[in-house]
């Protein structure tokens, strides 16, 4: 998650905030054959802090902005709270289905890095693929149009082979070679994100603190790690990000109040 | 008088599933706390819902509290007076604090002693004064499965309002006027952007329908407020939308021949949901490739049913029609765009599930194992490869010593090694409800036999404990004693594991679904001859200590082991309640063998307990009883078994001819009763004979003495009630029965005896 998500939901200052941001989710790699999954996705996210009360409102009429006609759909909110074990986080709210695709999930957080969110904040998170099929009308992700005469496949075909390849562990190395290398990585990540957040360069740190999340994303979806010590991945992970909230309202709050 | 007092919460869209239990409860709760605030009800609160509205009206509500009478308690009498008669300076004091005389106050008793006090006559306020804070208190009732804060906070002093979504208007109309009502939002959040709410006479019509959708609607009453929105495209009655999609639903299948099997409780379930996920039921229909029918039924209607909300259709022959009916929110002239984009949605589920599928059956469930490895059932139980290990050694012990059925032993061992592979397959990743069911299909794609298949296909059922839950022999066919010995393994396993780890319900909380397996274990054990054809029947306990056997702290914390045995009796209790049998009957036959029941013994007592307990000789004897075994309690279980090991024996220390006698039906009666025990069957002949012991020991108690002076003959006569109350107890607790007599209500006696 993008610390300008994670890090400004925390604390009190008022905070909004937009931006494109990909999210690779490893377990989703179809080697580019499935027409919806993807290891690599775009989405566009707003983080609107404190929580408008028009938010529902602002968000539909975005998608107006976008040229959807909600009053010639069927939008709905449906129930979809979301949750990151890894960081802490968890929100209420719903995945938003136009005619029965899910577009967008929009969320107001209540916690992030193990902290009880006052204010709460709006999160909505546009799953950009999603919209420009519906847009476009097209069945296949990789026919998307990127930008006129460029479809999405010539952009992202062979990332997505790729990064498959990588992941599912089709690789020149053996399975236990490869496990032992994201190991180490994330040892090393882990402990340089430590030694960060003792110099309170709290950014820094959660980036590190990504890194180590992606680690034992690729561990887990490669089959690399066992039972306790997944369990024992996502706590240390927690404990990094929950260590990071607290250094950053410590911190960062305490500098915007000096200001 | 009484005017109409109508309230609409408006949401933020609240999730279908808790509006009906939210519904009910704010206007049971309006009413409590109007009868607190003493506003008397003419008419019953009525209560609707939407996904974006809470709606409660009162047709006639008072418009002003009844009026109260208050007695305030003042000095001490003997305070009061001097010795002259003369008030004191308390008394004088305290009828000046209320503005009345001395002469006015009246005198009362109290535990404390005779005290002056005021009597205050209070008249009621106005209705219109009090509702703020008695909706306060009903906002604070209403209960939802997660809260979540949104920044909002009330002025009843207990600050911060946590509600299931974001409340965003407030229509609070008392005999057509707004009543003043304010939700504040706190310091750290309140801006431009975020502001108090107020109550207003507006409401909104549907988010997205009409022509000036989103713009507030001014309402005067309940009438007018139910007359404008329903012209803004908002059904507000559950029941009418569902009637609403239920009837286009079947018009739908009407034209394609086919069926919405509306019996089942699946189907059933879902028209419930989505008519809870609308304002504005419309139908919608759809279609998709016939290739897709290929894939597995079970597949088709999860990705439809479970995924989309949309409906399945069955043709003239009950297979799949290559059709769905979704259920929209909008205007039917948009039925042509939004069916086209749910195809769309659809199609590409159903390819990713002919991925799976296709990926799938190319792995061995056998070859998944290892990977099972990875895959965590609770943090201090292990992996799912470790439950595998022990179901399938449970369910080996199971099939071979209970159910004497060797000969299928391998293939319950199969299933039960095999019962959690899919939850390593692609579909079951996917689709999380199919897991069991595509382990058993896989498993026939892999030609292995029926009694394997099917015991991992059903393996997760039976999950009610009604006789027709399914699966039914029926769909069990050769599959059912390995399909029973599989089910019980592992929800034997689950609870008694996680028991043994301090994973237990409590209150409404069960996270792990425990209850639920117990009533599968139930289910499975009462009806096992019907749907196995096996006659075993094992104790509660025998089951559990087997499943126990891998677990540390069932032998070294005897309290696990009471928790799960008292869990399990509560669930057999409630199982066979559920099932229409007296509770008292449920409550002797469970009482009498205590966590040594036999299930399906217990279900063949109370098939014909009800033959007995009419009886005038039963009542009799049950009323007896109760005196026997509050007798037998004198005599403890040790001093009992040395004086029966003593000589010499019972015959020759009892004189009185009714007590020979007693003891003489008791040896007579007693082979035949626990034959019948031995037998398991045929519990009529044990009750018919137990029944006749009732004349017997009435002329006993009236003609003997039990607690005689001689402690020789008074342990002798109790060792002959501690005899019979054994004797009996092997049957039933038939103390448990007893009628009070003349009123005929019900004796709640428990625990009062053989503690």
């Amino acid at each position: 998650m993008h610390p300008e998500t994670f890090l400004r939901v925390l604390g009190s200052s008022p905070w909004r905030v937009a931006y494109v941001q990909p999210s690779r989710r490893p377990a989703d790699g179809r080697f580019g054959e499935n027409p919806n999954r993807l290891f690599k996705h775009h989405q566009f996210q707003v983080l609107l802090k404190p929580s408008p009360d028009q938010s529902q409102q602002l968000f539909l009429e975005s998608l107006d902005a976008c040229g959807i006609n909600c009053a010639a759909h069927d939008v709905r909110f449906e129930e979809d709270n979301w949750e990151s074990p890894t960081l802490g986080a968890w929100g209420i709210g719903w995945q938003v289905m136009l005619d029965g695709q899910e577009i967008t999930q929009f969320t107001y957080f209540q916690q992030a890095g193990g902290q009880v969110l006052s204010p709460v904040s709006t999160e909505i998170t546009y799953g950009l693929e999603r919209i420009a099929m519906l847009l476009q009308r097209v069945d296949n992700v990789f026919d998307i149009e990127w930008s006129p005469g460029v479809k999405y496949g010539s952009v992202r075909l062979q990332e997505e082979v790729e990064q498959s390849k990588y992941v599912f562990g089709r690789v020149d190395q053996s399975p236990e070679d490869f496990a032992s290398f994201h190991r180490g990585l994330f040892e090393q990540y882990e402990a340089f994100a430590q030694m960060l957040l003792k110099t309170r360069l709290v950014i820094p740190a959660l980036d590190y603190c990504l890194k180590c999340s992606h680690i034992f994303n690729i561990l887990d979806a490669s089959s690399g790690i066992g039972v306790a010590e997944r369990t024992a991945y996502i706590l240390r992970v927690r404990k990094l990000a929950v260590a990071i909230a607290r250094a950053y309202v410590d911190n960062g709050e305490v500098n915007e109040a000096g200001d | 008088m009484e005017r109409e007092l109508l309230i609409e919460i408006g949401c933020e869209e609240l999730p279908a599933a808790w509006l009906p239990k939210v519904t009910l409860e704010f206007a049971r709760q309006l009413e409590v706390r109007l009868n607190e605030a003493r506003i008397p009800n003419g008419s019953p609160p009525e209560a609707f819902s939407t996904p974006r509205r809470l709606v409660v009206t009162v047709a006639k509500l008072a418009d002003h509290q009844s009026d109260v009478e208050e007695l305030i308690t003042g000095p001490a009498v003997a305070a009061a007076y001097t010795s002259d008669g003369a008030p004191t300076k308390a008394a004088t004091g305290f009828a000046r604090k209320h503005d009345s005389e001395v002469s006015e106050l009246i005198e009362i008793d109290t535990p404390k002693g005779r005290y002056l006090a005021y009597s205050r006559h209070q008249a009621g306020a106005a209705s219109t004064a009090v509702l703020p804070a008695v909706l306060a208190a009903t906002l604070r009732d209403l209960s939802f499965p997660k809260q979540m804060q949104w920044d909002a906070a009330l002025d009843d002093g207990r600050g911060e309002l946590m509600f299931g979504r974001p409340i965003r208007w407030i229509l609070f109309l008392f005999g057509g006027q707004v009543v003043p009502f304010e939700i504040g939002r706190t310091t750290l959040a309140e801006g431009i952007d975020v502001e108090a709410l107020q109550s207003s006479n507006f409401t909104y019509g549907h988010r997205f329908l009409g022509k000036r959708a989103s713009e507030p609607v001014k309402v005067k009453s309940i009438a007018d407020y139910r007359a404008k929105v329903g012209e803004r495209f908002v059904v507000l009655d559950h029941a009418e939308r569902r009637q609403k999609v239920q009837k286009a639903l079947l018009a739908r299948a009407e034209e394609h021949s086919g069926s919405v099997d509306l019996a089942s409780p699946s189907v059933s379930a879902l028209l419930e949901e989505v008519s809870d996920l609308v304002e504005w039921p419309q139908v919608v229909e759809g279609r998709f490739d016939e290739t897709f029918l290929e894939l597995p039924r079970e597949v088709l209607t999860t990705t439809m049913m479970h995924h989309q909300h949309f409906f399945p259709l069955a043709g003239p022959g009950q297979s799949l029609l290559p059709v769905f009916l979704a259920v929209t929110n909008t205007a039917k002239s948009n039925s042509e765009r939004v069916s086209r984009n749910a195809e769309r949605v659809i199609a590409a589920r159903l390819r990713d599930a002919r991925f799976f599928w296709e990926a799938d059956r190319e792995i061995l469930l056998e070859s998944r194992l290892t990977r099972l490895d990875t895959l965590l059932f609770h943090k201090s139980l292990g992996s799912y490869r470790e439950k595998s290990e022990r179901i399938e050694k449970l369910a080996g012990w199971i099939v071979d010593k209970i159910f004497n059925r060797n000969d299928v032993r391998p293939d319950t061992c199969k299933a039960a090694r095999l019962a959690k592979a899919d939850l390593v397959t692609e579909m079951v990743g996917e689709f999380g409800e199919l897991q069991g069911i595509m382990g058993g299909i896989y498993a026939l794609e892999h030609q292995l036999p029926e009694p394997v298949w099917k015991a991992i296909y059903y393996h997760y059922l039976p999950v009610s404990p009604e006789p027709g839950a399914r699966p039914t022999a029926t769909d069990l066919g050769t599959g059912a004693v390995t399909w029973a010995a599989v089910a019980l393994a592992d929800k034997l396993d689950t609870i008694v594991g996680l028991f043994s780890v301090g994973e237990r319900p409590t209150g409404s909380r069960d996270p792990f679904g425990l209850r639920r397996q117990a009533h599968g274990i139930f289910k499975i054990l009462l009806d096992l001859p019907e749907l196995t054809g096996l006659t075993a029947r094992p104790s509660c306990d025998d089951l559990l200590a087997a499943a126990a056997l891998p677990f540390e702290s069932w032998k070294t914390d005897a309290n696990v082991k009471e928790a799960v045995s008292t869990f399990m009796l509560e669930r057999l209790h409630y199982v066979l309640d559920q099932r229409g049998h007296d509770i008292r009957n449920v409550r002797a036959v469970i009482r009498a063998t205590g966590s040594e029941v036999k299930p399906l013994e217990a279900r063949g007592k109370l098939e014909v307990l009800p033959e007995f307990t009419e009886s005038s000789e039963f009542k009799q004897l049950a009323m007896a009883f109760k005196r026997v075994r509050n007798i037998a309690c004198d005599l403890s279980d040790t001093d009992y078994e040395k004086a029966e090991q003593s000589r010499p024996d019972l015959g020759s220390l009892l004189t009185e001819d009714a007590e020979r006698h007693l003891l003489a039906e008791i040896e007579a009666r007693q082979p035949i009763i626990e034959d019948v025990i031995d037998a398991g069957e045929d519990f009529r002949r044990g009750f018919t004979e137990a029944a006749k012991f009732g004349p017997t020991v009435n002329r006993f108690f009236s003609e003997v003495f039990v607690m005689a002076d001689d402690p020789v003959v008074r342990v002798a006569r109790l060792r002959l009630m501690k005899r019979l109350e054994r004797l009996i107890l092997q049957l039933a607790d038939i103390s448990e029965i007893v009628v009070e007599s003349g009123e005929g209500s019900v004796s709640h006696l428990t625990g009062d005896v053989g503690k």
